[in-house]
């Protein structure tokens, strides 16, 4: 039985006290607590099935294949494509790198590839190698509320642009783009779309679409295994696309000087898979299917609103990204004013006063109530660089929040305002 | 509940004492962390190998500018090759709250400031 979201009794790691409490874990952005389910599976692959996939002819490494195979199959299926053209990597950013290097030889020197200011280092790093090769990297704007500005999107969309890459749903902001209309932007220049959906594959309803090249997300990010991670690839592109890597199972035939590759998607999966890994992200698939990614989504939004509503009336905080829960998902970014160092600089008269607390220091004084947030600059520097900051801390929520997560989170936060009044 | 930001740090946060820019100085050690956002400069006055004097400008997170005060405070009088010999675990253990594995750099930025200083002199 798969319990309704917002408990938490399928996932064993909330039965963890630490220091005598529950945990309020706010960090599935960075990676999400798994499943019985989950655990059960991978625990089942190794008691039962494990040999070696598509090499040996005997019945237990047939049932190591059909296992992977259908594992394959179930994550297609989720998102509305076909098996061959889902290739397993390790991560959202293993999948980008392996696009970076297998499109190398369609962009040259001169030409340009667009991303945006809010993307991840994995969906920026991949792309900035090709610069060494006299390709131009160019990035679109956010506004404000921390949406895409698409008019700046369309005058940097040029002829010269080989390939757009935008990510879904923001890592930091939450901001969700609108990335059929910008695939089909990209698609009408001729350029080749690349979704990064590390976020949103997980936390809302996704189907592959006509003007989506490629989509790349991660396992872990959605109750799945660390370590396995997808992309999906329309099957002519990825059939012409040389493979990433080299080594055993990924071919047809060898001698002394000549290789065939094997057909996508086993073309792009050299050497021995993480079969544990794609048999662990079916069942998170089962699992999230059961749920349904249309409540998975209503439910992340409740959890938003909710929390936006009660920092609105916190003045000492300060959140980033939209206001409107319609177009974000459930992970809020923040900062907290310090009236110490706002009083500070001033009597030093030093005009650069942002006061904020550093955002390190907000998730210790939560890490000392059991509240587990994120800080840092989130691997998204550019982002940061554009915001004025140098950090923030982030909340994010998944199917197992609830209701009384928001509150001890909200509750956390806001002694840090009174905790030195409470000692006089 | 354990409470890294107890009054002791926060007094100290608030209140700096060795926090301020020094006129004349024989010494001065800046240290930049780019992924933090943490910058200090050290100043630092010396009588024949001894520290008359030390004071320090920048910001930080609280851990890292409670620890800077704390070390200025505590190294006048020492002689500055003795900080070479500092061992990092027991710098993190004299610190006044326990910290977790997380934070143990922002701790030992003044620490690392002066080795570093020290090697570059």
């Amino acid at each position: 039985m798969i319990s309704t979201y917002g408990w938490k009794e399928d996932f064993p790691i909330f039965k963890r006290k630490i220091n005598g409490k529950n945990i309020v874990y706010l960090d599935s952005t960075a990676t999400t607590q798994k499943p019985k389910k989950v655990i059960d599976a991978i625990v089942d692959y190794y008691e039962n099935y494990n040999a070696n996939v598509h090499r040996s002819v005997y019945k237990l490494a047939d049932d190591a294949t059909e296992i992977y195979e259908k594992s394959r199959v179930k994550i297609a299926d989720f998102i509305g494509s076909k098996g061959e053209e889902i290739i397993f990597t390790r991560n959202t950013t293993e999948s980008l790198n392996l696009l970076s290097y297998s499109l190398e030889e369609t962009i040259n020197k001169g030409e340009r590839i667009l991303i945006t200011s809010m993307e991840h280092h994995s969906n920026i790093l991949p792309w900035m190698r090709l610069e060494e090769r006299g390709v131009k990297l160019d990035y679109v704007n956010f506004d404000a509320d921390g949406l895409l500005d698409l008019e700046d999107l369309k005058a940097k969309l040029k002829k010269e642009t080989k390939i757009v890459s935008v990510t879904h749903q923001s890592n930091v902001l939450g901001t969700i783009n609108p990335i059929s209309e910008i695939g089909k932007m990209a698609k009408e220049n001729g350029s080749t779309f690349i979704v990064d959906a590390a976020q949103s594959v997980p936390h809302m309803p996704f189907r592959i679409k006509e003007e989506m090249d490629f989509v790349a997300f991660s396992g872990h990010k959605m109750l799945g295994p660390m370590g396995i991670g997808v992309l999906y690839g329309k099957y002519d592109l990825l059939d012409r696309m040389p493979p990433f890597n080299r080594g055993g199972e990924m071919i047809k035939d060898v001698d002394f000087h000549n290789v065939v590759f094997e057909d996508p998607p086993i073309k792009f999966e050299a050497g021995t898979p993480n079969v544990e890994g794609a048999v662990g992200l079916a069942a998170a698939v089962d699992y999230l299917k059961a749920i349904g990614m249309e409540n998975v989504r209503t439910h992340e939004k409740h959890l938003t609103s909710m929390t936006l509503e009660k920092l609105d009336e916190m003045k000492n905080v300060i959140y980033y990204g939209p206001r409107d829960p319609e177009k974000r998902g459930g992970v809020i970014a923040f900062n907290v004013k310090n009236e110490a160092e706002i009083k500070r600089k001033l009597e030093k008269r030093n005009i650069k006063v942002d006061g904020l607390y550093h955002s390190h220091d907000i998730a210790t004084f939560l890490d000392d109530r059991n509240v587990y947030v994120r800080s840092g600059h989130h691997c998204a520097e550019p982002l940061m660089r554009t915001l004025g900051l140098t950090g923030t801390a982030r909340a994010s929520y998944y199917v197992y929040n609830g209701d009384e997560d928001v509150t001890a989170f909200l509750n956390s936060l806001g002694e840090i305002n009174v905790q030195r009044r409470s000692h006089g | 509940m354990r409470s890294t930001y107890n009054d002791e740090v926060m007094d100290r946060y608030e209140n700096p004492v060795k926090y301020g820019k020094m006129e004349k100085y024989d010494l001065k050690i800046e240290d930049v962390s780019t992924t933090c956002g943490d910058k200090i400069a050290l100043f630092i006055r010396l009588n024949q190998g001894k520290i008359e004097d030390i004071r320090w400008e920048g910001e930080g997170c609280i851990l890292s500018v409670v620890s800077t005060d704390m070390f200025c405070e505590d190294a006048v009088g020492k002689n500055i090759e003795s900080f070479k010999e500092l061992d990092e675990v027991k710098y993190i253990e004299s610190f006044p709250v326990k910290i977790s594995p997380g934070r143990i750099n922002c701790v030992l930025l003044p620490l690392r400031a002066v080795k570093r200083g020290m090697k570059e002199k």
